[in-house]
């Protein structure tokens, strides 16, 4: 589980490094805890763009209302996690 | 179940923009997810005084003004470091104080200025600039008392590539729309549309009704018809400034007003300083004082409609008409973005949440 989730972050920073253009980060290097609003400067338009590729990747519809809480790449895959488990 | 995967019409995102017209659209506007705006009143002050004008109606019209320039350039630069990349200047009459709209572009380079457009604003303030037209000469002058309007306006914007004249559609000017479009297609400008949205306690005759909203559809689609090279405006654009619900209802708006989060987007960003360049959540979206339920201002879907891109992402006609959408937004407020030609001409309905 842990490491099911571990891929899952890592392939979220993929997502967002490659969505945003990040220079001078790599998927290893993201820090899952880092605040993706106030430190990565992520905007709403940016989440939304990143939740549809997360649609079409891992099968899980975000909610809009959902969008203020994923604050984070850990609580992205930690959502995911649970949006699966819950279909299963 | 609100994990399910893709949306029911089995289309992916990816494959959706793999359509190529589709890509290349979502790659032109997707540049512009940078911008962050903000709105400010200029001034207490109008040379001329309209009926239903949304400046004069609720508190704000009674703070003070202040015109010191060292407090605007101060403001502006707070702004600009908390993010904003877009300025909106506005109340009562920007044009009255060239001076103070100087400071907001010099600072904060991209933005547009609402303006009655009977005194023209100077050159090198290069922002979008904003006409309210409220009708023909003879509507102007009787619920603006100023005569020639149209003129007037024309000529202090011919030839200026800033200028975008907006009319406001009321349930009495309709059919006027007509006369001024063709007008100013023949003056070589460009028109988009508004709809009026009753501020707060409003009951008076402007407020639409389902015949007007109805009227208002037909005669948009005509004039988009008619004169594409002139009407910044998109079949989608018709749809959702003139459905019997108002933008709130169909796309729950983001803006501060009615959207208590602070974590991300407008809600986060969005201020609407007064010209004591003060402001207050509860009252901060782009015309405060609009009853909400009633809102279809083409400031407020500007946002509202385009924040909500994922529910649009459902299939290639329903995310074109968001493009589209998209598109006439930047082309109507973003100097130098050049609208294309709309994707989705058939009359998509709004998708709601959950898709």
């Amino acid at each position: 589980m842990t490491n099911d989730i571990d891929q899952t972050i890592h392939r979220i920073a993929e997502i967002i490094i490659n969505e945003l253009k990040l220079e001078d980060v790599t998927p290893e290097t993201f820090d899952a805890d880092l605040d993706l609003v106030d430190e990565v400067g992520i905007d709403s338009m940016d989440l939304a763009t990143i939740a549809l590729v997360i649609r079409d990747e891992f099968g899980v519809r975000i909610d809009e209302d959902d969008y203020p809480k994923l604050t984070t790449i850990r609580i992205i895959g930690e959502y995911i996690a649970e949006k699966r488990n819950s279909v299963e | 179940m609100t994990g399910q995967a893709t949306p029911a019409t089995g289309w992916k995102f990816a494959d959706i923009i793999a359509i190529a017209a589709i890509g290349e659209k979502w790659e032109q506007v997707r540049r512009y997810f940078f911008l962050r705006e903000s709105t400010y009143d200029m001034t207490n002050r109008c040379n001329i005084r309209c009926d239903g004008c949304y400046f004069f109606n609720g508190e704000k019209q009674f703070a003070p003004e202040n015109l010191n320039e060292t407090a605007w350039q101060g403001l502006m630069e707070a702004e600009k470091a908390r993010g904003i990349t877009f300025a909106v200047l506005a109340g009562a009459e920007p044009s009255l104080v060239p001076h103070l709209c100087r400071i907001c572009a010099d600072t904060i380079p991209l933005g547009a200025i609402a303006t009655n457009g009977l005194k023209a604003i100077p050159q090198d303030i290069d922002y979008r600039i904003h006409i309210s037209v409220w009708g023909n000469d003879s509507t102007s002058k009787a619920i603006r008392k100023a005569d020639d309007m149209l003129v007037r306006q024309m000529a202090n914007y011919r030839n200026d590539p800033r200028a975008v004249f907006v009319y406001t559609f009321t349930p009495h000017n309709i059919e006027e729309a007509g006369e001024v479009t063709r007008m100013l297609a023949e003056d070589g400008q460009q028109i988009t549309f508004n709809m009026f949205s009753a501020p707060v306690g409003y009951n008076g005759p402007l407020r639409h009704t389902p015949q007007s909203l109805a009227a208002t559809r037909a005669m948009m689609t005509e004039l988009l018809a008619d004169y594409p090279q002139t009407v910044l405006f998109s079949p989608y654009n018709i749809v959702a400034h003139t459905h019997e619900l108002g933008l709130h209802a169909l796309f729950s708006c983001s803006y501060p007003r009615v959207n208590p989060s602070t974590a991300i987007g407008l809600g986060r960003s969005f201020r609407q300083y007064r010209t004591d360049l003060q402001w207050d959540r509860d009252a901060a979206c782009c015309v405060p004082d609009t009853d909400c339920a009633d809102c279809r201002h083409y400031a407020a879907g500007s946002a509202v409609v385009t924040a909500r891109m994922y529910r649009h992402a459902i299939d290639p006609d329903t995310f074109s008409a968001w493009l589209d959408y998209v598109d006439t937004y930047l082309a109507v407020w973003v100097r130098g973005y050049e609208k294309g030609p709309n994707l989705c001409h058939r009359l998509v309905v709004p998708p709601p949440d959950g898709q």
